[in-house]
This record gives structure tokens, sequence and C-alpha cells, in this order.
């Protein structure tokens, strides 16, 4: 994938009384080191005024560089705060970072050009204590509110044993409590107009229909929404922070857990930044199995997301059938991973084992099986006509409201927007294969089900294509960094002997540097922003989930919709709380 | 004396079989449920897991009766013996067959009415003092819902009135022997059926409960025996529903003369009973506006309509 | 029969006095459903079945639902309650009171002077309603039919909702 640099000159020429840094990074995204005070004035030349144009703010988030070794050539920074634009036009990403001194530092806020930096500059404060000048409510957004120190500092604890013994005396609990209460007034909520009172009805975090530990305060006038205030974090498990004491392999099995509805995709995407970190090519066959892999997840993930979305808007029995298919695309991954939901197959260089003996059984069984349910699916569901009318017209937002909020993956495209990095940046041998990027047209809650309803037939072309070709040779790269290492020359020579042994007892040891490689994943683009310090593990672990973007944009399109609507427009999301709170 | 002693025998023995018949219907529900959705349902316990029920009932029996402390205490109560009572009084009316028939009112039809329009306080007060807000949206669903449909459900039934000359139902079964008045009223028994639907609240037009939305609406806080009466409740309503519909559009206990016509009566009763089930197993449910105009803007001018058509053609042949 | 008759009226009897008494609207509103059961009942002993089985639909079934509809939906809280036991001070009610009084005397009077004639229990038939209504009442009747054609249409001049929380596409078209 070739980033376009000559965006580079354009600033240059532009701005050119400032003075940019370059900065190389393994990805290959230009990168420049801006002066924190014009961060917002060059983001606005970039998303308004510059030719072919970065409309998107796909990433925002921090650095803490206090403990980092290896910065050559990099401006002094006690923390960083780095911004990815995303331009489609170009087909190209940028990455800006503002220097930042101070142990509470102060950077501004961008939410004046980018509406969605709102909730990433929210994690950056929550995760770093650093503040935004001129954001509209800086308040923790994944951490609970009494929660003391900043988590993703260097000096915070990692683990329970380094923060002393537990305690929960009575009066804790009851003064933790009480943060749970809503009070309109502090999220700029009015609670009446002249005509009518409000009711602020909460719901979840335990609530059927938001699929997962999610809360939503909604503003009622009868039971049209008027806003919306999502609480999330419930699920956060500081990922980003197990990260950083994990080993680049021991953190692997962790990535299932992101997005716990897509297994191994999750691992791909970590792979494809780790491997650009580390130079590891791949061998053939080990993509393929990649890709297949991955493909069954997604219509594994789609059969469930079908399944609970009809349920959602009152049809109870798809997802008895879907379950049924499920189970059919899980004996896949069980037979040839060991595991069902979580499998963490995949290595670092390759996977961890080749495929089983008949494994081509399996999978013909399953090409066999899907079409015909899909072909019921669309007669008992998509053209019911109870469900296009809760569907139809529901939860609408249009190309350029999404790329405003940040949406990606079959949310955009259900817009009409032909977006799919593993047509547009193909990675993982993608571009191999014959398939077709289904869009809608009207972004709402229906064309949303379209497009995943045509994905699954799409990656049942891919997979068929996979059991038809798939290429000899080995799953695993001779490259030393492959973990674990292959063993054939192990003992043969004394070089390898030592890299077995290192990279077997403590890991591989990834060269210092930077990379974050944009994967389509199931549910969007994610992108494991990886910084290694050139030791055994991630010096820091940034997380881009597509589920964090779709949340904050809720409360925009569902204003003015009803409490059903709601149900089915959280359901046509798409969304996994894992995913949203890491 | 012996009019009085067999009117109570015929009494008791409606009230226990109805009962059994809703108890039962979980066990048949769950299990048709199951059938068209791929799964086993409740097979364990008894032969076909048909002791589920006595399972079940044992369970709810037991169960901690908890009344939560914001409620309106007594209201709460009362509530769910509302709708238990409002459905076992409409069952006095039924005329099983010529003999198994309580009272054969000379304004049966009316009776029943009056009784589905006062099962709507059991919903109404239920969500109301549980003093939740889920509840009270659920609540102002029903009312509207149940109010609404109660409209067309007795204009529907005109039709039928007028063709008979009688509110009476014993009249109506009578006057069914040559054709069954679904043929002649095919339309007042679609406003029916979907009206019934309505008035049991069952899905597709679950809308005060809306597990997905409302978490089960106007009996959110219910719990223990009085979530049972709900529970029960809403299974007599199907039968008491599906029983009308019988009664009213195929010919009660009429059938060929192989089988009693006690026997009749139920298999096609329950016929409808397992219609309700498919329902269930097959529509989403609309929203709250879409039902509404759907009763209003369709139904009303429809039922409107049959009254009208019924009538001239009436005149007509006379 | 007429062992029912004093029974039911009792019932009415006290569930109205229920109705004033009661602080909380809705308990007042419960009482009322079955004041008007009760009549209702009264109504079907007297033989006028058909505007017992009426009472039952029109008053108790919907009018006084959709009562307890708009009760609920005022949340009125313990403040309301204490405004209600304030109406109920001697002041309050003595007016009512000796007015109510002086219709108990005047039934008095008329049940002793025309006591011995008997209360005509013959029962009437929803045909026969149906005949009297549409036969020499039926001015009335369409007099009914117009009252309540203005009231539907008052009803939806008050009751056209006018949204304020437009969705943003209309607020686009609207400017």
């Amino acid at each position: 994938m070739k980033h376009d640099f000559t965006v580079v000159e354009e600033l240059k020429t532009k701005f050119s009384a400032l003075e940019f840094v370059e900065q190389t990074t393994s990805d290959g995204v230009p990168t420049l080191w801006v002066p924190k005070e014009s961060i917002v004035e060059v983001l606005g030349y970039l998303k308004n005024e510059v030719l072919k144009p970065y409309r998107m703010l796909y990433d925002l988030g921090a650095i803490d560089e206090r403990e980092r070794k290896h910065r050559e050539g990099q401006p002094i920074s006690d923390f960083t705060v780095f911004y990815l634009l995303m331009s489609f036009e170009r087909n190209s990403d940028i990455r800006l970072k503002i220097a930042l001194k101070g142990e509470y530092p102060t950077a501004p806020s961008v939410t004046r050009v980018f509406q969605n930096a709102n909730w990433y500059e929210r994690e950056a404060y929550d995760m770093f204590g650093i503040k935004f000048d001129g954001h509209p409510l800086l308040r923790r957004i994944l951490m609970p509110l009494w929660w003391e120190g900043h988590p993703l500092r260097k000096e915070h604890p990692a683990r329970a044993t380094e923060m002393g013994p537990f305690q929960m005396p009575e009066d804790k609990s009851i003064e933790e409590q009480e943060v749970y209460e809503f009070k309109p007034e502090h999220w700029g909520l009015k609670k009446s107009t002249e005509t009518t009172d409000f009711m602020f009805l909460n719901l979840g975090p335990q609530h059927p229909g938001t699929h997962g530990v999610l809360r939503l305060v909604l503003q009622l006038d009868g039971e049209i929404i008027v806003d919306i205030v999502p609480d999330i974090g419930f699920h956060h498990r500081g990922q980003e922070k197990i990260a950083e004491r994990q080993s680049w392999h021991t953190y692997l099995p962790y990535t299932d857990r992101v997005d716990y509805l897509a297994g191994v995709v999750n691992n791909l995407a970590y792979l494809m930044s780790l491997e650009v970190l580390g130079g590891i090519e791949i061998p053939e066959r080990a993509k393929v199995i990649r890709v297949m892999l991955c493909e069954v997840f997604r219509i594994y993930n789609h059969l469930v997301w079908l399944g609970t979305f009809a349920q959602d808007v009152g049809q109870l029995s798809p997802v008895f059938y879907t379950f049924t298919d499920r189970e059919k695309a899980l004996s896949i991954i069980e037979a040839v991973t060991g595991f069902r939901m979580h499998p963490g197959w995949f290595r670092i260089g390759g996977t961890a084992a080749d495929l089983p003996k008949g494994w081509e059984t399996l999978v013909r069984n399953f090409l066999d099986w899907m079409p015909p349910r899909l072909k019921e699916y669309d007669k008992m569901v998509m053209g019911n006509r109870i469900f296009k009318a809760r569907t139809v017209g529901v939860g609408l937002f249009n190309v350029e409201e999404a790329i405003e909020w940040g949406i990606t993956g079959p949310n955009l495209r259900a817009c009409g927007l032909e977006w799919d990095l593993r047509k547009r940046r193909p990675f993982s041998g993608y571009d191999q294969f014959e398939f077709d990027i289904p869009i809608g047209q009207n972004g709402d809650c229906y064309d949303r089900a379209v497009v995943r309803m045509e994905e699954m037939r799409q990656s049942l072309r891919i997979i068929e294509q996979c059991l038809k070709n798939m290429p000899e040779g080995p799953y695993k790269s001779s490259n030393p960094l492959t973990t674990p290492p292959i063993k054939d020359r192990t003992m043969m020579d004394i070089e390898t002997l030592i890299n077995h042994f290192l990279n077997v007892s403590w890991g591989p040891v990834m060269p210092p540097g930077e990379s974050g490689v944009a994967v389509e994943t199931i549910k969007g683009i994610t992108s494991y922003y990886l910084i290694s310090d050139g030791s055994t593990g991630a010096y820091r672990n940034h997380i881009r989930t597509p589920s964090f973007a779709h949340m904050q944009m809720v409360p925009f399109m569902s204003r003015s919709y009803t409490i059903a609507d709601l149900m089915a427009i959280l359901g046509s999301l798409d969304f996994v709380l894992a995913d949203v709170d890491r | 004396m012996n009019e009085v002693v067999r009117a109570v025998i015929i009494a008791l023995g409606i009230l226990i079989v109805m009962m059994t018949i809703a108890a039962s219907l979980i066990w048949v529900e769950r299990r048709a449920l199951a059938l068209w959705q791929d799964r086993y349902g409740p097979n364990r316990v008894g032969p076909f897991g048909l002791a589920q029920v006595l399972a079940d009932m044992v369970k709810i029996f037991f169960k901690e009766d908890w009344i939560p402390k914001f409620a309106d205490r007594k209201v709460f109560v009362v509530a769910p013996t509302i709708i238990i009572m409002t459905v076992l009084m409409s069952f006095a009316i039924i005329p099983y067959t010529r003999e198994i028939t309580l009272v054969d009112l000379n304004i049966g039809l009316l009776f029943f009415l009056g009784m589905s329009s006062l099962g709507v306080y059991s919903v109404v007060l239920g969500g109301w003092a549980s003093n939740n807000k889920y509840s009270l949206l659920g609540t102002l669903r029903a009312a509207a819902q149940m109010v609404s449909y109660e409209v067309f459900m007795g204009l529907s039934l005109m039709g039928i009135v007028m063709i008979t000359g009688s509110f009476s139902l014993v009249d109506i079964v009578e006057a069914q022997r040559k054709v069954w008045f679904f043929i002649p009223q095919i339309i007042g028994f679609f406003i029916f059926t979907v009206a019934g639907i309505a008035e049991t609240h069952r899905l597709p037009f679950d809308l005060p409960e809306a597990e997905s939305e409302l978490i089960s609406g106007f009996h959110s806080e219910y719990s223990g025996m009085k979530f049972g009466m709900f529970f029960v409740g809403e299974y007599l309503g199907i039968t008491l529903i599906s029983g009308m519909i019988v009664t009213l559009f195929f010919g009660g206990w009429l059938g060929p003369a192989f089988l009693p016509p006690v026997v009749w009566f139920l298999l096609k009763t329950f016929v409808f009973i397992l219609f309700f089930v498919l329902l269930r197993a097959s529509l989403p449910r609309p929203r709250y506006d879409q039902l509404m105009s759907y009763g209003w803007k369709f139904l009303l001018p429809l039922s409107l309509l049959n009254l009208i058509v019924t009538g001239a053609v009436l005149l007509f042949m006379k | 029969m007429t062992i029912v008759f004093y029974i039911a009226a009792l019932v009415a009897v006290i569930s109205t006095a229920m109705v004033i008494t009661r602080l909380n609207a809705v308990h007042a509103l419960l009482y009322m459903v079955v004041s008007l059961l009760s009549v209702a009942v009264i109504f079907f002993i007297l033989g006028a079945a058909f505007v017992a089985a009426l009472e039952v639909i029109v008053y108790a079934g919907a009018i006084m639902v959709l009562f307890v509809f708009v009760v609920m939906m005022l949340n009125l809280g313990p403040a309301s309650a204490e405004q209600e036991s304030r109406w109920l001070s001697p002041a309050g009610w003595i007016g009512p009171g000796i007015l109510s009084a002086i219709l108990i005397i005047e039934l008095v009077y008329i049940l002793f002077t025309n006591a011995r004639q008997d209360i005509l229990t013959q029962s009437v038939a929803p045909r026969q309603v149906g005949i009297a209504l549409y036969g020499p009442y039926i001015l009335g009747v369409e007099l009914a039919a117009i009252l309540l054609m203005a009231g539907i249409v008052g009803a939806y001049h008050l009751g056209r909702y006018k949204n304020v929380f437009l969705h943003r596409y209309l607020h686009k078209e609207l400017q």
C-alpha cells in the first residue's frame, strides 16, 4: 500500500511559516509533526481546502513518551497527540502529531473541525490526563467518574497487585453508586421546554435491546427521542494497557476479545501492523488460509447479527435458524483451530498450524448449505412487510454525515460509498480474489441489512475460491521473527538455535518503529497503532475500532425517532460493546 | 333446585377445563414454537415434557412474590386479578354445545365486549401501580391500543348481529347451520381476528410488553404468582378469542355427526390457538404509530364498509 | 332479585362516597368504575340489559379508561394529595352536602308518595331500544351525533400534535 506523499509538499507551501518535522514510519503513512498551536488550522485546511481533501478523522489518540528510548529525529515531547486523516479521493492517509510538554499538558481541541473528535479527545483525557482547550464536554468516557489517575500514563499500575489491597467500605460504595445518577444539567440537557416536560429514561446497562453493557440515557418527549447520552465503558478491560505488559506474541489472544464476534479477524488486524513493523513476508498458503478463516468469521458474525437484528424488531424465529448456520460455520473453525469464538490461531508470520486433513469436505458442505438458507432469510426477514416498515427510512444518514462521524464498513457502504479496504488497499492477498462490494443507497437500517446479506454471499464466493485454489507450501514464514519459529533447522546451525531459543523464551524483539495498518475487519476499519521501543512488547498499542465511532454517532442518527426505532438502529449498526470499550 | 345444581356443575366444569387448557397452553406454545424454530422445547419432564406445566406451576407458586417498595401496593395487587376475572366471566356466555351453555344471555355478545373492555384495567393499573417508567410507557401503549381495537372489534361483529338479528351467542351459532359466517362475513372475521390479537396483546401486537424495547412493559415489576396471573390471563385470553372466533364465524359446536359437538368446538378452538402461536413464531412487531394508523386508517373504514355492505345486502334480500 | 338490587345499590352509594373522599386521583377513579358497574347491575335487574351492557362498555370500559389514562400521565405526586385533603375540609363540603341533602329529601318524598306503584320490571330487548331510538327519538339521535361530531373535530384540533423535534432532514427542508 503506497500512500500519497504529495500532501507534504502541499502543506509546506501553504504553511511556509510553520516548521514541520517529518517522521518515517514502517507503515508508510506520511507522518508530520505540527506545532500544537496550528494543529486546528492545519486540520481545517486538510479537511476543507486542499485538493482531494482528507475528509475523515479516522483516528485520534495520545502517547506517553516519557519513558521511550528510541525517538530519533522526533521533536522533544512528554505526551504526543496524533491525528490520522483519511482521504477517499487519494486513497491515502496522513498522520499528524503534536508535541506536548509537562506532566498534565493542554492541547487545542479539534472538535470544531471534526465533530467525531469529541469522544476521541475525551478518551485521551481519560487515559492520559491531557486537557483539550475548547472541548464542549471534557469528561471521563471509559473509566468510571470516581477513578483516580489516568490509566495509560506510564506511572499508573497495570496490575491489581501493584495497587495495594482492594477495599470497598460502605461509604465508598455509596459514593460510587451515586456517580451513576443521571443529572441532565451535567450534560447540558434541558428538563423541559415551554410546552413539554421531558422524560429521562435510563436504558441499560442491563437491557435486552442494547446487546451488551451499554447505557443510554434517553431524553424523551412522549416516545420521541430528543437526545441521547451514551454512557460507555462498562465493558472496558484495559486492552491497551494490557498490551504494554504482554509480549508481542502473548498479546495475540487478547485481540480476539476486542470484537468478540470476529475471532481471528482481530488477529489479522493486529498482525498486519506487526508484520509491517517487523518486515515479515507471509507465504502464500498462510495468506489464503487467513483469508478463508476471516471470511468464515465474517459470515458467522453476520449470522449472529441477522438473528439478533430480527429479534430487535420483534421477530423471534430467525435467530434460531441463523444459530443453526452459525454452528456450521463454527464447525469449520473448530476443526481448523480447535477453538470456537476466540481461536487466537494466527501467529506472527503465519498461522499456528496447517489445515487439518479433510478440511475441504467441511468447507464444501458449508458452501452447499448456506445459499438456500440465505434465500430463505431473504424471504422471511428482508421481504417481510412489517420488517420493511420498521427499517426503511429509519436511522438515516448520508455519506457526508457518515464521513464526518468516522463511520466505516458496511454502515458506510450502506450510504452508497463503495469503500472496502479489501478492494481499495488489498492486504493479505485479497487482490487475488474475485468478489464484489455490495453497496446501499439510502443509508437506512434496511440498506445496512441488505449490504450485510449480500456480503455473506460475497464471502461465500471468496471461500469457494480459497477452496479451489489453496496453494501448497509452508504455512509459516521463515523469517526469524516468526513465532513460534520453524523448528526443522534448529538443531542444524547455532544461529537458528539461538533465534529459536530467544523467540520461544521471551518472544520476538521487534525493531523500534511505528506502524498502524488500516484493515477492513467485519464491522468496519480497525487498526492497531503499534509503537515498538525495540523490546519484546509494545511500548504503546492504540486500537482504533469501528464500533467506537459508530456508537458516537448513535445520538445524532436517532434524534426524532421513537424508542422502537432506536432498537432497530442499534441492531442495524452491528456493534459489539467489547469493540467500543476495548 | 335441579337447575341450580346443573348450572353450578357446568360452571365448575368450564372453570376447570379452561384453567387446564390455559395452563397446558404453556406447554403447547413452547413445543409448537420449538417445532417451528428447529429446536426441541421442553421435553425432559414427564412424557413429551408434559409435566413441564406442573413444574412451571410449582415454581411460580413458590417464587418470592415481591412488591416493589415504590409501587402503589393496593392497586398493584388488584391489577392481575382483573384480567383473570374478566376473561373467566366471558367464558360463562360461550355456548360450548346446545346443552353445555352456562347462560344464554340475550345480550351475550355485548357482555363479551363489555368484559373485554374491562380487561384493559388490568394492564393499565398494573403498569401504573408499578411506578416504573418502562411500565408506564407500556401502559400508555396498552391503553391506546386496546381502547382503539375494541372499537373495531365491536364494529366487526355488527355484521353478524345484523344477519342473525340477535346478540345471543346460541342464536348466532344456530344461524350458521346452513353456512358458517366466515364466508359472508370474511371481512368481519379478518378484523375480529386482528383486533383479538391486539386485545390479548400477543405478538405481532405485543407492544405493551415488547421485551426488546420496554422489557415486558406493564408487568416488568411483577414476579411470582402475580406475574403468573398475567401469564395465565394471556393464555386464557387466547383461548377466549379462539373460542369466540369459532362461535361467531366457524359454527361453534356444529360439525358432521361422527364426533360429538363439544369435540368439534374444542378442535376448532385448538386450531385457532395454534394459529396464534404460529403468528408469534413468524412475524416481527410493528411500531406503535404504525399499529395505531393501521387500526384507524385501515381497519375502521374497512369495518364500516363491511357494515354498510352487509346492511345493503340484507335489505336487498328482503 | 330484591336482595341483589339492595346490595348493588349499597355498593354504588359506598363507592361513590369513596370517589369523593379519596386523596389519590387514580384510586378515586377506580371507585367510580365500581360505582358505574353497580349501576349497570341495577339496570340489568330492572330489565334494561342493553343499557347495562352499554354502561359497562362505554362508561366503565372506555370513558373511565381514558380518565385513568389522563390522570396517569399527569404524574400527580404527594403535593396534589395534600391539595385534595384541603378540599375535604368542612368549609369545602358543607355546600355540596346541603344540596345533596335536598336531593335525598326529594327522593324520600317521591318514594313515599308513589311507593305503592310497582316499579316497571319489564325486560327491554336491544331490538326495542333500536326501534325506539330510530323511530320516535330520531331527532335526539341526530342531535347527539352532531354533538359528537363537533366533539371529534374539537378533539382533533386540540390534539393536533405539533412535533417540535423534527428529523434533521425535515429541518433543512423547512429552511
